[in-house]
């Protein structure tokens, strides 16, 4: 009945979200390519190759499409919905994030549906929410043994610092978060961001960003599990 | 969700609390761990197992009939207490289709508490008429403030396999891996693969896998306890179901899970810590199938 019911939240989200109606707005759309370098215990090292979209619907609604590929064989698709509101300081966004991972080197689908709420400041973004992930083993046989395997309640956050104002042509941030465009790790699974950019004119950016991710910070034993290195361009029209 | 939501401010509570009583020189949790774990690293644990391993081989146990008992407890978490582990161990030597019993992890609970451990061990009556063997995995708690030297004093290796024929001369086979630090490790990884590539060639009757950490987040049991990443989940059931495993036993969660995926059922079996609610252990039956049944400590 659950997972019915979590299966219904995430379509009936994603209708939702098919039909915002797209609306004039002087905010920029932009594109944007990454490739890295990145290295875990289990593919050992493999490239990503990552390609995103930013579109601004409306000046209280965005869009963010993100799609990963990998040479380890392992793919993501990932859609944010973001309604924002400004602030005397800052603005309030509420994320509603829809994704999905095909791991096909290990044969598992996973979907995740995410709701958040955000609060972006000059040089601090601090989101939590919530999310549910639905766990599907390839190949699957409907109404056989196997099971979707449901996780349906757990935590995302992400506490972003930034050294200068947002608005800067450069800058360098530090982030904590179970949660980037292409995975949602489980609560108690942190990683950890450093990145920055450098704007070389109106249109292009320049973006490098490396990330860490350890095994078993909660089990008291934390151990490295996973790096990556991305840089990439981001184009503004 | 608003039983979720209880239940999940609840973990983060017990969390904080966790943290401000996690200091002194009776501290349970090594805190400093979060960041950098005091025992050796899973590879270094691995290879340390390895050597053992490769001293003394691995054990072929004789079962006593062709349907045979395995006794599997968890998260004892032994500190000055042992009422359960005692109760553990007399029901499985008073056994006697139990060849084996196996010991998930999280056997003591913090620093200094091996010796009570043993000593609760060796305090009740060997069964003269059966063998008694007792497998054991490391846990997290079983290495914190640099204790795996102790651990492994005691059980020489936590990376191996054990194989039991029945009188007919069936074989099945377990396989105990180390995930304390909640990761494999890509040494282990790699030994995991090669000896279920072996185990195709053997026509093993079963085979089972046997570890401390469990797989899913399913709900929200014991609050903080974490799991392997993603990827490595992902991996590891592949892996596993691809060799034919048909058992994945696991603890770490305090709270029993069971979970059809691949193929496989994944089981997280109950604590038996002294002073939890509803302690269970798992009573096992390898015949032609396995079927298995939770029966309460108490």
């Amino acid at each position: 009945m659950r997972r019915r019911f979590v299966v219904a939240l995430v379509l009936m989200l994603g209708a939702i979200a098919s039909l915002a109606q797209v609306q004039p707005t002087d905010t920029k759309y932009m594109i944007s390519l990454h490739t890295g370098y990145a290295h875990n215990l289990t593919y050992g090292s493999y490239a990503t190759f990552d390609l995103d979209a930013y579109v601004p619907i409306h000046q209280h609604f965005d869009m963010q499409a993100n799609l990963r590929t990998s040479t380890a064989n392992s793919h993501s698709l990932g859609v944010q919905l973001r309604p924002k509101f400004a602030l005397p300081v800052g603005e309030l966004y509420i994320e509603d994030r829809l994704m999905m991972r095909f791991v096909a080197c290990d044969e598992f689908n996973e979907f995740l549906h995410a709701i958040s709420l955000g609060y972006m400041m000059e040089y601090v973004n601090v989101q939590v929410g919530v999310y549910t992930r639905v766990i599907q083993p390839l190949p699957y046989i409907p109404r056989s043994e196997d099971e979707l395997i449901c996780e349906p309640f757990d935590v995302l956050y992400r506490v972003e610092a930034f050294v200068r104002p947002r608005t800067s042509p450069w800058n360098i941030s530090l982030a904590l978060s179970n949660v980037d465009n292409y995975q949602v790790e489980r609560m108690w699974q942190p990683m950890f961001y450093l990145g920055g950019w450098y704007d070389i004119n109106e249109h292009w950016r320049v973006r490098m960003s490396g990330k860490l991710k350890l095994a078993g910070m909660f089990h008291l034993n934390a151990h490295y599990y996973a790096s990556e290195l991305r840089v990439g361009a981001e184009y503004r029209f | 969700m608003k039983k979720n939501i209880q239940i999940y401010l609840g973990s983060l509570l017990s969390v904080f609390s966790i943290i401000l009583t996690a200091c002194g020189p009776d501290a349970r949790l090594d805190m400093a761990g979060m960041f950098a774990g005091s025992s050796p690293k899973i590879d270094d644990r691995f290879t340390e197992s390895q050597v053992y391993n490769n001293q003394h081989g691995f054990c072929t146990l004789q079962a006593p009939a062709e349907d045979y008992h395995v006794y599997v407890c968890t998260d004892t978490h032994i500190t000055k207490t042992q009422k359960r582990w005692i109760n553990f161990i007399e029901t499985y030597r008073q056994d006697m289709l139990c060849p084996v019993a196996v010991h998930l992890g999280d056997i003591i609970d913090a620093q200094n508490h091996f010796d009570e451990m043993y000593s609760a061990y060796q305090s009740v009556p060997m069964n003269p008429a059966k063998s008694d063997t007792l497998m054991a995995i490391a846990g997290n708690h079983d290495i914190y403030f640099k204790q795996w030297p102790q651990f492994i004093e005691l059980f020489k290796t936590c990376t191996y396999y054990f194989i039991v024929r029945t009188p007919s001369g069936a074989q099945d086979l377990f396989i105990c891996y180390d995930s304390a630090d909640g990761t494999v490790g890509s040494k282990q990884l790699q030994w995991l693969t090669q000896t279920l590539q072996w185990a195709d060639t053997q026509g093993f009757r079963h085979i089972v896998a046997c570890t401390h950490t469990h797989f899913f987040k399913r709900d929200y049991s014991q609050g903080h306890t974490s799991n392997y990443t993603t990827e490595e989940t992902f991996a590891l059931l592949n892996l596993f179901a691809k060799h034919g495993v048909e058992m994945l036993w696991s603890g770490h969660d305090h709270a029993r899970e069971v979970t059809k995926v691949k193929g496989m059922t994944c089981i997280v079996v109950d604590s038996m810590k002294d002073g939890d609610k509803n302690p269970f252990y798992m009573l096992v039956t390898m015949g032609k199938s396995i079927s298995y049944e939770f029966i309460p400590v108490d």
